[in-house]
């Protein structure tokens, strides 16, 4: 086991909470289970980690064995690092027959002639996700393993989920991942997030949703606020009303947990009294950003209560609707209420 | 000028220091070589630390084996034991020395984690290197926070305070200042307060902006002296100090509770101090830590103990012990930890330590704010508050008095109270507030209390006058301690010079006896005169018609209209017997202010129309319950006739006397079916006839209605029967 | 949309009726339910989000209008001005108290919970604080609701909405920031 190999462990362990790292072990099944129940999960971090990387040195582990680890703790944890999500555009014919034997061929033969030097490890997850780890490296130095760039993709999805990559191989991956999935072209989707899960329950409106009816009275066993008789509600039916737009435009069950949403402004600055500044050329430009734990409930939240007016803007209805959280709002034509258009990352 | 001042201190300081540490380096040198030779195995511990303390300057580092090998077994034996002070003082100086360059000093400081204490000398040493070598500003702030974290185990901080103004000069480093502030703050005593200091701090306050470390750094300055710091510090500050976040809490915890194990009983009065302050702990966390000093460290310390070393009050744990170092005592940093133990408060008490009071007022006055009046986004831990007030309130009754930032919190806890919050705690600690100046008495206690009586429940009104009488009590009886004949001026507090004058006392007093007045009548109107609220009204008038007498206090108000007849008229027999034992005490204090005011001649005078007042309802009772007279000219009521006759009432005129009053009659009754057990007919009226009438009184008497009894031996001679109305 | 008035209707037997108005109604709900459970007399409550009610000829006379503040928020205070004009002056004669959410906050500003005294200063209305964090808290401030609300639906004996609000108005604050006898 090399040095590189250990530090990976090192860090792996450190980051790890101890009573996950425990069911990871097992679930790696790599170490004897001699060597498993040596280990004390009591001791401290720095004697843990010393344990592990004397096992793990008697097992002569290499490299892949210790990235493979990593991914299963990151396929356990996927809701952690920032997830950034890509759209695939026009498919090819074949584009529905690509089987994963297949994919991870081409996808690796892809990269590597666009790139020296890259580790890649592809793992299929049981609810149907590709999993892939890419480590980096350039043409005179190894893969550095310590930071890796992580793709979820689900086969026959246009959608792909990335985090932790740099600006400058983010054209190769998507190179690599278009082709590999036999379409044309790839753009950015405009969400990202902490939570992989909730992106992905976004996009592919796994989520409980409400769909816009004619009759607006909600149904009476859904009014469970059976209270007193003396307590009457002046504002009843005006508040029903604004959950119902809320529902509309949120959903009613519990929703994906997206931490913020961007606005980025490029208007026409207006103001009769402020001559300087609307007869100014450039665009007025501002930058408006949401965050919350959980920004599509506080929207909801906003909204039902009363805060923010109903019905919904489209502005904040677009994030579920469309699936995206970030925006760019241009001027559509003078005189039309702006509208979000043209988003882009 | 504060600059030139500022160096040439630091210089001599400086000079000093160096001084010092070449001479404890050859005691350190000298420790090591002997615990050497006591162990004769040679151990590598030992070993490790005579490398250290030997190194020559420019060692190198890289590939250095015996350095890292050394360093190893320094580190391992300081997570786990600790280290000894020997051994601190020698890796610190090794470290800030940077005799192998800066690459292991900070590798060094975050493994010196004491085991007992840390010499003084080991701090003021490194302190001065501060300035000498060319340690990286991170370096230089790890090394501050480590002192911070280990400031209660140093072992006495003369020294530290000896070159403060060393400390201060490095204020203007703009990394270090935060951190420098701090150790300030735990430094500061009265004399160190300057001008060119407060000037420097503010010229960094003008180029810094407000920042909380430095307003809360020149409010205590202010608190010693506030005449040199003119400046308005914000009532509302918050977490100032934030460095908390220090690499060896864990390890300094681990190594305490293996420690602490060892020596149990040690730990115990630091346990104590620890959880005092509970609501504290998660802002100055760091200061929390229980120090372990104590047993373990006498030893140690004993022999590099000279006259000057001062004894932290956490050491103490007897009354003796106190005795023994009252000249030598050290103050926590931490001064909540006062609060909770009796040594300490013992101590305040009888030291009359100006700077420490003011140092645990300034304290107190900021953990209520932030507690009670600035909360974050948590509510308030009730559980935390409820214990943190009982320990301030334990401390007030064993002070027997309040402490001036309580007070001032108080004043504007009210106007937020929502009357229910903490009820108990919070009205006990208002009945312990100083007498308030008549001029101020209304903006700060009556409004908001106003307020909050008529809009609250009846339980709470029986609380807030059984505060008030409190109060008053606690008043009237630091008045009868406090003033002396001859000196009309009152101290209000035994520490503070403010004093209030005899007239302005008895303004004050008669101010809360006459609110008191007001709340009492309004609030029976409101709550139909009810006798749970009565009883604790009763009280108070108990204390009222007293002060002369029991207090010393010239002074006497009669109660209103609004108290007396809703007294009066009550059904139970209580509330009235009640009645008449006030109206006979205020009988017995104002015959012995007239005649004292015969004899001496003295400036005080009791107003005709408290006289008018008492005659007016002592007429009234007197012809009420035993004349059958209810109206007679001059009473308060005088319906006409023909609405008394148009009533129907038969006999009205007796309604109220000892018979026919509600409150008796049951009495009567009894009376009559005993006196006559054979009559078939009731007749109540025939216990007027003069001999049952005498009987029937001392039937009442025999009930234990001792009031009763005492007003009407003082009002009435029974031969004649008659109301002795004309004795003045 | 109509103005509320105080007078306009008879008083039910043993009855009365509150009306607490909270822009973020939360503490109304927990209020109502407490105050609901007054026995000798029977307590309706009628929650509301902002004036003007609806038109609703059989709402009954409402005896006292509270308004719930939330100190933190800005929104909460200005929805409670603007309501104040829908309300007949009649009302101001001890019919109206104020109730405060979080004064004890450190995100508020002080200049809100002036600006709030002096408004309630200004129509001499009680100005309640309560703890809306607690289930005591609530509790308390029910019953403080509860002693008010009994004496302006007239049944205290010997006492009037307007005498009591003459006792409890709000004064405007003291400037105590630091008290000095000096």
């Amino acid at each position: 086991m090399d040095e590189s190999a250990t530090r990976l462990l090192q860090r792996i362990v450190r980051r790890t909470p101890t009573e996950k790292l425990k069911a990871t072990l097992e679930k790696w099944d790599r170490l004897t289970a001699a060597q498993r129940r040596s280990v004390d999960f009591t001791e401290p971090k720095w004697a843990l980690i010393e344990k592990l990387v004397d096992a793990c040195k008697e097992n002569e582990f290499k490299m892949k064995h210790i990235t493979e680890l990593e991914m299963i703790l990151v396929i356990e944890n996927p809701n952690q690092g920032m997830w950034y999500t890509f759209q695939l555009v026009d498919p090819e014919d074949d584009a529905q027959s690509v089987d994963l034997l297949q994919f991870q061929e081409q996808f690796k033969s892809h990269l590597r002639e666009l790139k020296r030097n890259v580790s890649v490890k592809i793992k299929k997850h049981t609810d149907q996700a590709v999993w892939i780890r890419i480590a980096w490296g350039d043409s005179f130095s190894r893969p550095n393993h310590l930071k890796p760039t992580y793709v979820v993709h689900q086969l026959q999805s246009p959608y792909i989920f990335v985090s932790s990559l740099t600006s400058k191989l983010k054209p190769l991956l998507l190179q690599a991942l278009t082709f590999s999935t036999r379409h044309l072209a790839i753009k950015d989707a405009n969400l990202s997030g902490r939570k992989l899960t909730a992106i992905r329950d976004l996009l592919m409106k796994e989520y409980q949703q409400v769909f816009p009816t004619k009759y607006p009275s909600p149904l009476a066993e859904n009014n469970q606020t059976l209270s007193n008789l003396n307590i009457e509600r002046e504002h009843a039916e005006a508040s029903a009303n604004r959950h119902r737009m809320a529902g509309e435009a949120f959903g009613d069950g519990t929703l994906p947990e997206l931490q913020f949403a961007v606005y980025k402004m490029e208007t026409k600055f207006k103001d009769p009294t402020n001559v300087a500044m609307t007869e100014r050329d450039e665009p007025f430009r501002c930058v408006v950003k949401f965050s919350s734990t959980n920004l599509l409930e506080s929207l909801r939240h906003c909204a039902a209560s009363g805060l923010a007016s109903t019905p919904v803007t489209p502005l904040l209805s677009s994030i579920p609707l469309k699936g995206r959280n970030y925006f760019v709002i241009t001027d559509n034509a003078p005189g039309a209420a702006s509208r979000a258009q043209q988003p882009q990352i | 000028m504060a600059a030139s001042l500022n160096s040439s201190e630091s210089d001599r300081s400086s000079l000093g220091g160096q001084s010092a540490s070449s001479r404890s380096n050859n005691r350190s040198l000298r420790v090591a070589e002997k615990e050497r030779r006591r162990n004769e195995a040679e151990d590598p511990f030992v070993l490790a630390l005579k490398y250290f303390s030997v190194v020559e300057a420019g060692t190198p580092v890289v590939g250095n084996d015996d350095f890292e090998n050394n360093l190893v077994l320094v580190e391992r034996t300081a997570y786990s034991q600790g280290l000894s002070p020997e051994a601190i003082s020698i890796m610190l100086e090794f470290a800030m020395s940077l005799r192998m360059g800066t690459a292991p000093c900070a590798r060094v400081l975050k493994c010196l984690i004491p085991a007992s204490v840390v010499p003084q000398e080991a701090v003021v040493r490194a302190a001065v290197w501060l300035s000498v070598g060319k340690i990286p500003i991170s370096t230089q702030v790890l090394f501050i926070k480590w002192v911070l974290t280990v400031f209660d185990m140093i072992d006495a901080k003369d020294q530290l305070r000896a070159i403060y103004g060393f400390i201060f000069s490095f204020v203007t480093e703009e990394n270090l200042c935060p951190f420098i502030c701090h150790l300030l703050y735990l430094l500061t005593q009265k004399e160190s307060v300057r001008v060119y200091r407060v000037r420097k701090l503010l010229e960094l306050q003008s180029k810094l902006g407000r920042q909380p470390f430095l307003l809360h750094l020149l409010s205590l300055y202010k608190v010693f002296c506030p005449e040199l710091v003119t400046l308005s510090i914000p009532s509302r500050m918050r977490g100032a100090f934030r460095n908390h976040v220090s690499p060896w809490k864990a390890a300094l915890t681990a190594v305490q509770k293996r420690n602490g194990s060892l020596a149990g009983s040690s730990v115990s009065p630091a346990l104590a101090v620890r959880d005092k302050s509970g609501s504290r702990k998660r802002k100055h966390c760091h200061l929390q830590l229980p120090a372990l000093t104590s047993v373990a460290s006498d030893g140690a310390r004993s022999e590099q103990t000279s006259s000057r070393t001062l004894v932290p009050l956490a050491h103490l744990q007897s009354f003796d012990q106190l005795l023994k170092n009252v000249h030598r005592i050290e103050l926590p940093a931490q001064m909540g930890s006062l609060l909770g133990s009796s040594v300490a408060l013992q101590y305040l008490d009888c030291i009359q330590d100006e700077s420490a009071l003011l140092r645990l007022n300034f304290w107190l006055g900021c953990a209520l704010h932030e507690e009670f009046l600035f909360c974050g986004d948590g509510a308030t831990q009730t559980s935390e508050a409820l214990q943190f007030l009982s320990r301030l309130l334990s401390a007030q009754h064993f002070l027997q008095e309040g402490f001036s930032s309580s007070d001032a919190f108080l004043y504007k806890f009210l106007n937020v109270w929502d009357g229910s919050l903490l009820r108990p705690q919070i009205l006990c600690l208002l009945s312990n507030i100083p007498v308030i100046p008549s001029s101020q008495i209304r903006k700060l206690l009556f409004e908001p209390l106003t307020q909050l009586f008529f809009t609250s429940s009846l339980f709470f009104k029986c609380g807030l006058v059984e505060c008030l009488n409190n109060m008053l009590l606690k008043w009237l009886t630091w008045h009868s301690v406090y003033a002396l004949e001859d000196d009309l001026d009152i101290s209000l507090n035994s520490h503070t010079s403010l004093n209030i004058t005899l007239s302005g006392f008895k303004d004050s007093v008669m101010e809360l006896i006459h609110f008191v007045g007001h709340l009492a009548s309004v609030g029976l109107q409101l709550e139909g005169c009810h006798a749970l609220l009565l009883s604790f009204v009763l009280d108070f008038y108990e204390t009222v018609c007293d002060t002369f007498l029991k207090f010393g206090l010239p002074l006497v108000v009669m109660p209103p209209a609004g108290v007396f007849y809703p007294a009066f008229f009550a059904t139970d027999p209580v509330s009235v017997d009640r009645l008449a034992h006030i109206m006979h005490r205020y009988k017995v204090n104002l015959t012995s202010a007239k005649r004292q005011e015969k004899q001496k001649e003295q400036a005080f005078h009791i107003s005709r129309q408290t006289f008018q007042e008492f005659n007016h309802c002592v007429v009234f009772m007197v012809n009420c319950l035993w004349n059958s007279r209810m109206f007679y000219p001059g009473s308060d009521v005088q319906p006409g006739e023909e609405l008394l006759l148009g009533s129907g009432v038969p006999r009205y005129w007796a309604s109220f006397d000892f018979i026919h009053h509600p409150a008796f009659v049951s009495y009567a009754l009894d009376f009559h079916q005993k006196c006559w057990p054979s009559r078939k007919e009731m007749d109540l009226s025939s216990i007027k006839d003069s001999k049952p009438w005498s009987w029937y009184l001392d039937y009442l008497f025999s009930q234990g209605f001792d009031g009763l009894k005492d007003f009407l031996k003082s009002n009435i001679s029974r031969q004649a029967a008659a109301v002795d109305e004309q004795q003045r | 949309m109509s103005l509320l008035k105080p007078f306009s209707k008879l008083p039910g037997l043993n009855t009365a009726n509150i009306l607490l108005v909270e822009n973020q109604e939360q503490l109304q709900h927990m209020l109502a339910d407490v105050l609901v459970k007054e026995t000798p007399l029977t307590v309706t409550v009628r929650l509301a989000k902002s004036l003007p009610l609806p038109v609703d000829e059989s709402r009954p006379r409402i005896d006292l209008v509270v308004f719930i503040i939330n100190l933190t928020s800005e929104l909460s205070f200005q929805s409670a001005e603007d309501s104040l004009k829908y309300l007949d002056p009649g009302y101001f004669l001890g019919k109206v108290c104020f109730m405060v959410t979080n004064a004890r906050h450190a995100s508020v500003p002080t200049e809100r919970l002036d600006a709030l005294r002096r408004l309630a200063a200004s129509l001499h209305c009680p100005l309640l604080f309560a703890e809306d964090q607690t289930p005591e808290g609530v509790i308390g401030a029910a019953e403080r609701l509860l002693t008010i609300l009994k004496v302006s639906a007239g049944v205290v004996p010997m006492t009037t909405a307007l005498y009591l609000s003459n006792l409890t108005r709000c004064t405007l604050p003291p400037d105590i920031d630091q008290p000095s006898f000096d």
